[in-house]
């Protein structure tokens, strides 16, 4: 018992970095760069394609959306919860600038993948 | 993103309130929360409406026991426990309670969302840069290290509201101010309230800090002292020394040694001395405990003094000292020859009875010396408090033992002489009744086991030789007079006077003032000048004083130069000190008839006092002045009544006894009572009505019966003094007071002639020889 408190106090505490940013989660994201091109690397395991927007402002590229859970089980009740629902959203800026770039997406094994290419 | 279209579960809140943003971990336990916080996990998007409740007690709140303004919330994480569910909510933004959809089995409601409000302007931004100041303040109150890093938190928060909401979850509001929070409908109002509780809390947190300060200023210089003291022990250590606390103890545990205490004694006090090694100086027991056990070692628990028991040298003693007094040195002759008898025999507890100035207290003295014991004095004149008798319990502060032990102390001995002065001037209020004490102290039953209040030990009082000195019985209780043996030691003759000054008050008032009696002599008849001219008391204590001034006027006349004998005589008395104060004028010249002299004791001596009466022809009724008091008006009436009835006898004019009568008792200023001027009374009456002069030389003192009888009174040796004083003749007393002229001087019975009367028609005779001849015997 009193673990489960310490636990849930600690991982209370680890987000309370940035408690009142925003009202919604945020979703761990890597970057690569690579010799002319840079890779952004969501972590959005879960989310539904059609609740994923993905927008560029100047430099900063921002992806928002929504996680819903879903039922696999009958009768399912939850046990234990970690993962965030709901909306989310998480920004990442790069030495670029986004509007004259290049950018595809693909979404692989739960992973949400930008690639960007800029033009100039 | 949340559907308000459809009711969503509520999540009623117990003593606090979830802000928009704000992460909040809760403990859900009720079977109804869990119900609510289950539905909303088996949610998509995990929402739930979070309300605070109104009042905590509530168990099963619906919506009329919430408040109407909540926050929409995510539910973030969950893990079970047991019968609970903890979770993670985060506030997601405001919204307002619509209506109850369920309430089993868990509440759900349609709720609408507040929109973030968006007033902003000059004084907005006045105020949330006011907050953020005093903010800083606070947080540097609460904790100066996490004061940058919470202050860059803050900082983080974009929005002003949300700072807000941020500030309220780190001072401890109230939850009905942190809802007046969540519900303001503008920013300005949020800031203003929000400006309100930090100002508070600051305050708050002021006083706080003061009291802490003051308090850790406090302990610190308590605890500087006890290093400084245990340094100082240990200083005093290492020099071998004893710190003064044990010092005081060792000195005293070598007094117990030495002072030779009874056995259950002893152990009491070394009780208390263990007590005393366990405290420390400071304690205000300590100082007590201390003058208490000083006082225990310093009585006289075992030490006496040993009786001087030759009989004739204890005789030539008191008779140095004292003139006359027969009766009491006899008593201590006797007591004396008991104790070469016995020498356990009770000492006896003896009270001197007797007017100012004849020599009581210095009788005690000379007693102590003359059974060689230690003589101490204790004036119990005005004294009221018992405790001052029988000591304070040593609870209270400045406990004192009582005056007794007080005087066994200074003693030293437990067989003084202890003079009880004034015993008849003993006060008595609400304070307790110290004679009351005294019974116990004056009760040789009882003293050998005495128990101060201070002391708490019994003492051993028996073989103390108590005198109690007194003016007057009367103003003591029957009790306590019961207890001691009354000595009566009466005024003085004049011829006693007279051989008191040769004897004693002359030589030490020639010592007093440096003259020896070849520079001065008095002649016996200036002697007799001083006594009956210039003093008027029982005592002796004016006399001394006048004889003193001559002395004194004396020694002038000696340091101005004169070498050669001064001798005065009865004639140079005047001119030093003026004209005669007291003449024999008591005698009247001349006698009218009605006039008749009677005697009176005062506690200062006896008086001669003289009756007068009068008729009154228009009225019938009895006057009487003079400060007269009930029985002596009782006494007058009697006599008139008695008169009146035996006209026959006595051959009284009948038209006389028709007429009233005013009778006059001078001095008027002085009140009279009792019975004796009875005679006297009856005696003027009878020679107003039969118009017959009574013998001027001629003095009375009688109670009288309606029958005619005469009864005995007191007081008979001051009174004939008196009488012989005033210049009488002839004295007539009541038949049964025959036996009390033993006690006169011889030279006064010599020089009187008595008459002692069994009926008022003796004393008529007597006194009005003119009257009736048939009488005469």
């Amino acid at each position: 018992m009193k673990h489960e408190v310490r636990r849930i106090l600690q991982s209370f505490f680890n987000e309370a970095t940035e408690p009142y940013g925003a009202t919604c989660w945020c979703p761990s994201a890597d970057i690569y760069r690579a010799q002319t091109r840079w890779l952004v690397k969501f972590d959005l395991a879960g989310v539904r394609p059609e609740d994923l927007q993905l927008r560029t402002e100047g430099r900063r590229l921002v992806v928002s959306g929504v996680r819903r859970d879903f039922a696999i089980l009958e009768q399912q009740q939850a046990y234990s919860m970690e993962i965030s629902y709901n909306r989310f959203e998480r920004a990442v800026e790069l030495p670029l600038d986004l509007a004259s770039a290049q950018i595809e997406t693909d979404y692989r094994d739960g992973m949400l993948l930008v690639v960007i290419t800029p033009t100039a | 993103m949340a559907d308000y279209t459809k009711p969503l579960p509520v999540l009623p809140l117990k003593t606090s309130v979830l802000f928009p943003h704000q992460m909040l971990p809760l403990v859900v336990g009720r079977p109804n929360s869990i119900a609510a916080v289950e539905a909303a996990l088996a949610t998509e998007d995990k929402t739930v409406a979070i309300f605070s409740q109104l009042q905590d007690e509530t168990e099963d709140p619906r919506g009329e026991d919430l408040f109407t303004v909540g926050t929409l919330a995510v539910i973030r994480k969950m893990v079970r426990n047991d019968e609970m569910i903890q979770i993670v909510v985060q506030g997601i933004e405001r919204v307002r309670w619509q209506e109850e959809v369920t309430a089993t089995p868990y509440l759900t409601a349609l709720v609408n969302p507040i929109p973030t409000p968006e007033d902003w302007d000059t004084n907005e931004e006045a105020l949330h840069r006011e907050i953020l100041t005093i903010a800083s303040q606070i947080l540097s109150h609460i904790n100066p290290q996490a004061q940058s890093a919470l202050q860059q938190m803050i900082g983080q928060v974009e929005s002003p509201i949300h700072q807000v909401y941020v500030l309220s979850s780190l001072i401890s509001l109230k939850i009905e101010d942190e809802q007046r929070l969540l519900a303001a409908a503008t920013q300005h109002e949020a800031l203003e309230l929000m400006h309100e509780f930090l100002v508070h809390e600051l305050r708050v947190l002021e006083v706080r800090k003061k009291i802490s300060e003051q308090a850790q200023s406090e302990l610190s210089r308590e605890q500087r002292d006890y290093v400084l003291r245990k340094q100082l022990r240990a200083i005093q250590a290492e020099l071998g020394e004893e710190n003064p606390e044990q010092a005081d103890v060792a000195e005293l545990r070598r007094r117990v040694e030495e002072a030779d205490l009874p056995e259950s004694i002893r152990k009491e006090v070394d009780r208390e001395l263990a007590r005393m090694e366990r405290l420390p100086s400071a304690a205000p027991d300590y100082q007590i405990t201390r003058s208490y056990l000083e006082l225990v070692v310093e009585l006289p628990w075992k030490r006496t003094t040993s009786d001087q028991l030759d009989l004739l040298h204890a005789r030539d003693i008191l008779d140095r000292d004292h003139f006359g007094l027969e009766k009491v040195k006899a008593r201590i002759i006797e007591h004396l020859a008991v104790m070469k008898l016995n020498a356990s025999a009770r000492s006896p507890i003896l009270c001197f009875v007797g007017p100012p100035g004849v020599g009581k207290t210095s009788l005690g003295k000379s007693i102590a010396a003359a059974l060689g014991r230690e003589f101490v004095r204790e004036s119990l004149g005005g004294l009221s408090d018992e405790a001052e008798l029988r000591g304070h319990r040593r609870t209270y502060i400045g406990a004192m033992p009582g005056r007794i032990i007080q005087a066994m102390r200074r003693a030293g001995v437990r067989n003084p002489v202890i003079m009880l002065d004034e015993i008849d001037k003993l006060g008595r209020d609400f304070r307790g009744d110290p004679a009351a004490a005294l019974l116990e102290i004056l009760d040789p039953a009882q003293n050998n086991q005495f128990r101060d209040n201070y002391l708490n030990l019994p003492f051993d009082l028996s073989q103390v030789f108590f005198i109690a000195t007194a003016n007057t019985l009367d103003t003591i209780p029957r009790p306590l007079l019961d207890r001691i043996e009354v000595l009566e030691v009466t005024g003085y003759s004049d011829d006693e006077k007279f051989r008191i000054a040769r004897q004693y008050l002359l030589p030490r008032q020639l010592l007093d003032v440096g003259l020896t009696s070849e520079q001065l002599a008095l002649t016996d008849a200036a002697l007799m000048k001083l006594i009956r001219g210039y003093t008027r008391e029982s005592g002796v204590r004016s006399l001394e004083r006048t004889i003193g001034s001559v002395c004194r006027k004396a020694a002038t006349a000696f340091a101005s130069g004169r070498t050669d004998t001064l001798t005065i005589d009865a004639a140079d008395i005047e001119p030093m000190l003026g004209h005669e104060r007291y003449r024999l004028q008591d005698l009247r010249k001349k006698i009218e008839p009605g006039v008749a002299a009677g005697l009176a004791w005062t506690p200062v001596g006896g008086e001669v006092l003289y009756v007068e009466a009068v008729l009154l022809p228009e009225s019938k009724e009895l006057a009487l002045t003079g400060q007269l008091g009930d029985v002596m008006k009782e006494s007058a009436r009697t006599a008139q009544s008695f008169v009146r009835s035996r006209w026959a006898e006595l051959s009284l004019e009948k038209q006389a006894l028709q007429c009233g009568v005013h009778i006059h008792v001078p001095a008027g200023a002085t009140p009279k009572d009792g019975p004796s001027a009875g005679v006297t009374m009856a005696t003027a009456l009878a020679s107003l009505y039969s118009h017959q002069p009574v013998r001027r030389d001629v003095a009375m003192t009688g109670e009288i019966t309606l029958s005619g009888l005469v009864l005995p009174v007191g007081g008979i040796r001051e009174k004939v003094l008196a009488a012989h004083r005033a210049g009488m003749k002839l004295i007539i007393l009541p038949k049964a007071n025959e036996p009390d002229l033993d006690e006169l001087p011889e030279g006064v019975r010599d020089e009187l002639q008595f008459v002692f009367a069994e009926n008022v028609e003796e004393v008529v005779a007597a006194a009005i020889p003119t009257l009736t001849p048939h009488l005469q015997p």
